[in-house]
């Protein structure tokens, strides 16, 4: 059935390909582009002003959506971003953790308020670019990953409220990259040669050390140097806790023949705790902020677990806590479980399905 | 590939965003293409194709200064309203002198203060009253010995409020002070007789009178210190180099000659279908309430409590009807009026503002359906107590 469909556009290739299968797909759609930050409140180098939200980005999207004939507006969304997105990401880094921004922002601002904004605008679905699909198993949908390995993001969708998978169509989650720019391609988009954004779009330097200097300023200088501990003695000092995260190699300036390794972090004494790669291992973790796409499951519960954006899943048993956190026991001990960062639970047996996710703890 | 207007769905459309811009007029589109497509000489050059060309120009330069009552020579083409502002501003203000403007100047005066201050000028300004008016003893009250400039605009962008440049210009005379005015939104929808206001300097834009974009002019009254910020060819009296805009030009003074000459006529009918938008309004059982006073005819800033601007102006896009939530920005998202603000509202019903502004072209029919469609919108949300 024909149905209004809110269609977010960030201005690149793949929000411009989602608006074009919406359109086949015989639905009636509008374009957003979703205004969430400006260099005047992040900085950073205006002149590389590359990523979206930037204004070429939005006279992009509007191009795309003129040319497809559809109506496009650019919504502003940037204090909702700023409270649950650049504020968390401040002080996740302030305590030490490595957070994830891209998942709160799906969470928080992609799926939750872009979803109100529907309703407000009268919209029954919305739709994105994301590589990930949602399939209807006896007309209860499912979040999977996206057809193409190489682009799948059903790792920073965990988040999403359950009930908004109905409401939520992602048109390119049976298409490879290769394939949507085939089509950007064959249709004559604009948008068709718009390069990989790989950064966090409200740092576009790619440098985030100087995006706390500038939106923590008297946090982030108030830390000073501190040391870096080995085996409880200092073996050398480090500018500040900020500029880490675990498993970091490079940055620390020390010089052994077997690299040295960032094993934790303590904010508290502003103390860089280093180890040799061996001793990085975990074989649980804590995970906290749980978010299930599925029903609750039995426990303890065998799964498929992602520690972060990069690394394959690994088999895992989760235990559910009294505390309503979860204990996860990696069968293979793991490198560098990151606490702020992500854990993604897949189904056991078809494990292109997530079952869910949550924080790492510790 | 040109630009696509094919796919759009065809719905009623109706523009009721005169103060963003004004579509041309028959008279003047067609006026235009005759000089666009007859003649390209340059109006410096001294052959027949030099001189047919600077005709075009001069004669405009006749209709502007006839339809605001001063000499053909105080006229100066720019490239737009902004241009003037700037001119005038960067041209007239050195490191050292007082400036006096308003809080809810338009960007392109707002921003040259801002940085003519941080390269030392001295600059006050001076908010709204509740009615949407910079109040004349409020400038008096902020002049100083080395007050050097006084801008105030004619008529604010947001709400359409009229300053009473009458006063304001007279204590800007009587201590021999400049005053400017930002006359873009003013010009073609109020009487302006520069023979009679005291008014030194007014920036004047084309594509807010029925005339093409990209087009903009200065009057500068005999004897005001103004030099060029730009340098190049002698263009303008020096005062605004580059080769004219020939065929812009031209439209802006039919244009600004066909709105003089139809004025009183459009105000009487803009003033009467105003009214019976409002009337509507009610009828449609809209809480609302129009902030400011003394609006040039047709131009309201209303307050819906209910609805968020944003959303109101993208919904009833939707439905076919084109309407304004502050001040156009070039990233398209809408910014709460800082006007509004400025005048005392709260941020909640500065937010929960649109802006609608009706031209010569609308119908009694068209204002009625506006109405109906923003009862649609509206009344549902205002019923709700939650809302």
């Amino acid at each position: 059935m024909k149905k209004k469909v809110m269609v977010a556009m960030s201005g690149g290739v793949d929000s411009s390909v989602a608006l074009l299968r919406v359109l086949d797909m015989g639905h009636d759609a509008f374009g957003v582009t979703m205004k969430l930050w400006d260099y005047q409140t992040s900085g950073g180098n205006v002149a590389r002003e590359n990523s979206c939200c930037s204004v070429d980005e939005i006279n992009g999207a509007k191009l795309v959506c003129d040319r497809m004939g559809v109506p496009h507006y650019t919504i502003d969304f940037s204090q909702i971003f700023r409270e649950t997105v650049m504020d968390d990401f401040a002080s996740e880094y302030l305590a030490g953790r490595t957070p994830n921004p891209c998942v709160r922002c799906n969470s928080f601002v992609k799926w939750d308020a872009f979803i109100k904004q529907a309703d407000i605008l009268g919209a029954d679905l919305i739709a994105t670019g994301h590589y990930a699909r949602i399939e209807y198993r006896q007309n209860i949908p499912v979040l999977k990953k996206g057809l193409d390995p190489l682009k799948d993001q059903a790792y920073v969708l965990w988040g999403i409220p359950r009930d908004s998978m109905t409401r939520t169509i992602l048109p390119l989650g049976d298409l490879t990259k290769i394939q949507v720019r085939k089509i950007a391609a064959d249709h004559h988009l604009a948008t068709a040669q718009t390069p990989e954004s790989m950064e966090i779009c409200f740092i576009a330097d790619n440098n985030y050390k100087r995006f706390l200097q500038d939106f923590v300023p008297d946090k982030f200088n108030s830390i000073g140097t501190g040391n870096i501990v080995e085996d409880d003695r200092v073996v050398g000092a480090h500018p500040g806790y900020a500029g880490y995260t675990i498993g970091q190699r490079k940055g620390l300036g020390l010089s052994n023949p077997e690299p040295r390794y960032v094993q934790k972090i303590d904010p508290e004494t502003n103390t860089i705790f280093v180890s040799k790669k061996g001793a990085l291992s975990s074989a649980t973790c804590k995970v906290s902020a749980i978010n299930w796409l599925v029903d609750l499951p039995d426990f303890p519960k065998k799964a498929q677990v992602q520690i972060r954006y990069n690394s394959q899943p690994v088999d895992a048993e989760l235990e559910i806590l009294p505390t309503n956190e979860l204990q996860v026991q990696f069968l293979e001990a793991q490198l560098a479980v990151t606490p702020g960062q992500s854990i993604v639970f897949y189904d056991e047996n078809e494990p292109d399905i997530v079952l869910g996710g949550g924080i790492i703890e510790r | 590939m040109g630009v696509n207007f094919a796919h759009r769905p065809a719905m009623k459309n109706i523009y009721c965003d005169i103060s963003a811009t004004t579509p041309l007029s028959p008279e003047v589109n067609e006026f235009i293409f005759k000089i666009q497509s007859t003649v390209f000489g340059n109006p410096s050059s001294i052959h027949r194709f030099g001189q047919e060309a600077k005709a075009v120009i001069e004669h405009a330069r006749r209709q502007i200064s006839k339809a605001i009552n001063c000499s053909p020579g105080e006229i100066y083409f720019t490239g737009c309203g902004s241009e003037s502002n700037n001119l005038v501003l960067h041209s007239l203000l050195k490191p050292g002198d007082h400036l006096i403007t308003s809080t809810y100047e338009h960007p392109a005066v707002k921003k040259p203060a801002s940085t003519l201050e941080s390269a030392g000028v001295n600059v006050s300004r001076i908010p709204p009253d509740k009615d949407g008016r910079i109040s004349p003893s409020n400038v008096e009250h902020a002049l100083k010995p080395e007050t050097r400039l006084v801008s105030i605009m004619m008529v604010n962008n947001e709400i359409g409020s009229v300053n009473d440049v009458v006063s304001i210009g007279e204590i800007c005379k009587s201590k021999g002070i400049l005053f400017h005015t930002d006359g873009v939104q003013g010009l073609g929808k109020i009487p302006v007789d520069l023979a009679a206001l005291p008014i030194d300097l007014m920036s004047m834009s084309a594509h807010k009178l029925y005339g093409p974009k990209g087009v903009g002019a200065l009057f500068v009254r005999r004897g005001v210190p103004i030099t060029s910020i730009l340098q190049g060819g002698g263009q303008e009296k020096n005062l605004r180099p580059g080769t004219e805009n020939i065929a812009g030009i031209a439209g802006f003074g039919l244009a600004a000659q066909l709105a003089v000459e139809t004025l009183e006529k459009s105000s009487t009918h803009l003033k009467n279908i105003t009214q019976i938008f409002l009337t509507s309004l009610t009828e449609e059982n809209i809480r609302f309430s129009v902030n400011g006073s003394h609006q040039i005819p047709g131009v309201l800033n209303i307050y819906f409590p209910g609805i968020e601007a944003q959303s109101l102006v993208i919904r009833m896009d939707m439905a076919g009807i084109a309407i304004s939530a502050g001040a156009a920005c070039s990233s398209g998202t809408a910014k709460p009026a800082g006007a509004l603000l400025d005048m005392g509202f709260d941020i909640d019903r500065a937010s929960t503002s649109v802006r609608i502004s009706f031209g010569k072209f609308h119908t009694v029919e068209d204002v009625i359906t506006v109405a109906e469609e923003l009862g649609k919108i509206i009344t549902p949300l205002q019923k709700d107590p939650l809302q």
